[in-house]
């Protein structure tokens, strides 16, 4: 990983996000492409946007208006993900997915899990809520689904998921994505190159540029 | 340092015109050109996504009639709204709506740039402040020191850049600080009298000056006026003749 000049340790980022959120499914790319340009590992953290949300999730509180100007706003934000984005028609239940982040943590494979999940939910039109979905998402990625599924069923991971949870509430964190890149936090989506700027002021340099010089 | 413009908005020309593909009416009530500062009305064409973008000056954008959406972040804005932004502070893309009708106002040329150009992206002034809010959330309170009108605060006391709409009944001297770093003063209903002429919605004067500069005066019927102060990221940004600073002013004049 990165070592910040300024020390030691491995620069941090950190992305608060929740499944269910557009923007957050935006960012997916941005910090994909950041952790391969820049040799980071981004740890992804859960902030629960709708914990009132039930299991089977609820009718979509977006009116057709809203959905045309989101739509029209991934045109003009993210346009390589216009024609393949999906709109969920109902609001979903995050919680089981954010415990199999926990459980594709521990094998070392979260940031694989979540790229599958979210890829399912916002472009397959699957529902996140659906225990099944988790499911598919592990074996895309390699883990065992049988292991995930009784770690679900067994509620494994559900403490360990809550304090998360309680943790970006401790915090402040208000709406998502917000990404932590060493001693900068970023509040909602934003450009790529103002990550890369972000990261160039702390000293944390690209490997194409290192490699430069 | 001493401004001062008097635009009677209701008799400037409007022309129509188009930037990327979203159509507008527009009034230039200040150009820029000659160092001062810039001061536009658009009334765009229901549109449901008009592209994200930046000026490179700081603005107040004061929403007199419509609505304004933003997906994300700002939301909802309906007349008399307000929506401030340091210079180089992207925002955007929004919804306009519902015969929308809004003054740009900037203490200098901003040109425009799109977020779409990626030089820009690297230019974002990254501790940029933005704020947007109604004015129909705001409290109204006493004047102060006087025995009618009244007042609110568009934006939070305290923030930087303020915004405040007094509400006085005929004429009464309504004065000021000293508009260090410029302010515009837009007649929102009524009539005022400023340096002799008598200016009616959606009218101003643009003031900077170190010292307090001559109270404008409510016409017969009273007036209500919406002060806008800049802070010091007035002195930031503009149009230098180079780079992105020269694709911004010449998208402005393409776009207007």
């Amino acid at each position: 990983m990165t070592e910040h000049k300024e020390s030691a340790e491995p620069f941090r980022v950190v992305v608060f996000a929740d499944f269910v959120c557009p923007y957050s499914f935006l960012a997916v790319d941005q910090i994909d492409r950041l952790a391969r340009e820049y040799d980071v590992k981004p740890l992804w953290r859960p902030h629960w946007l709708h914990p009132e949300t039930p299991p089977e999730g609820t009718p979509c509180a977006r009116s057709p208006d809203k959905v045309e100007r989101l739509r029209a706003w991934i045109k003009d934000m993210a346009p390589e993900h216009y024609e393949r984005v999906r709109i969920p028609e109902k609001r979903q239940y995050s919680f089981h997915a954010f415990e199999a982040l926990e459980f594709a943590y521990d094998r070392g494979l979260d940031s694989d899990f979540k790229t599958a999940l979210y890829d399912l939910m916002w472009t397959e039109g699957r529902d996140i809520g659906d225990p099944e979905t988790l499911l598919i998402a592990a074996e895309r990625v390699g883990i065992n689904p049988e292991e995930l599924a009784l770690a679900l069923y067994q509620r494994t991971y559900a403490e360990r998921t809550l304090a998360a949870v309680k943790q970006a509430h401790d915090i402040g964190i208000t709406n998502t994505p917000t990404i932590f890149l060493g001693r900068t936090r970023i509040n909602g989506w934003t450009y790529y190159e103002v990550l890369q700027s972000v990261m160039e002021q702390q000293g944390v340099h690209a490997r194409e540029a290192l490699a430069c010089n | 340092m001493q401004q001062c413009y008097l635009v009677d908005s209701a008799n400037a020309p409007w022309k129509r015109s188009s930037t990327e593909g979203v159509t507008f009416a527009c009034q230039v009530l200040l150009s820029g050109e000659d160092g001062g500062p810039e001061a536009l009305r658009f009334r765009f064409d229901d549109c449901p996504s008009v592209y994200a973008h930046m000026h490179l000056t700081a603005q107040f954008q004061l929403l007199l009639n419509g609505a304004m959406d933003f997906p994300r972040g700002v939301k909802h804005l309906e007349a008399l709204a307000i929506h401030y932004t340091d210079h180089n502070m992207p925002y955007g893309p929004f919804a306009v709506s519902a015969g929308h009708d809004m003054l740009v106002l900037h203490p200098k040329a901003g040109g425009i740039i799109s977020m779409a150009n990626l030089e820009a992206r690297r230019q974002i002034n990254l501790g940029g402040r933005l704020f947007a809010g109604l004015a129909a959330d705001s409290e109204r309170r006493p004047l102060p020191d006087a025995d009618h009108g009244t007042f609110k605060f568009l934006m939070p006391p305290g923030f930087g850049p303020a915004a405040v709409i007094v509400n006085s009944p005929a004429h009464a001297a309504l004065t000021m600080p000293a508009p260090e770093f410029g302010r515009y003063e837009v007649v929102l209903e009524g009539s005022a009298i400023i340096q002799g002429r008598e200016i009616g919605p959606p009218g101003f004067r643009y003031v900077r000056s170190d010292e307090p500069v001559e109270p404008i005066v409510t016409g017969d019927a009273g007036a209500s006026i919406a002060f806008l102060s800049f802070d010091k990221d007035a002195l930031e940004g503009g149009i230098t003749g180079e780079g992105l600073a020269a694709e911004a002013a010449e998208a402005m004049a393409r776009a207007i």
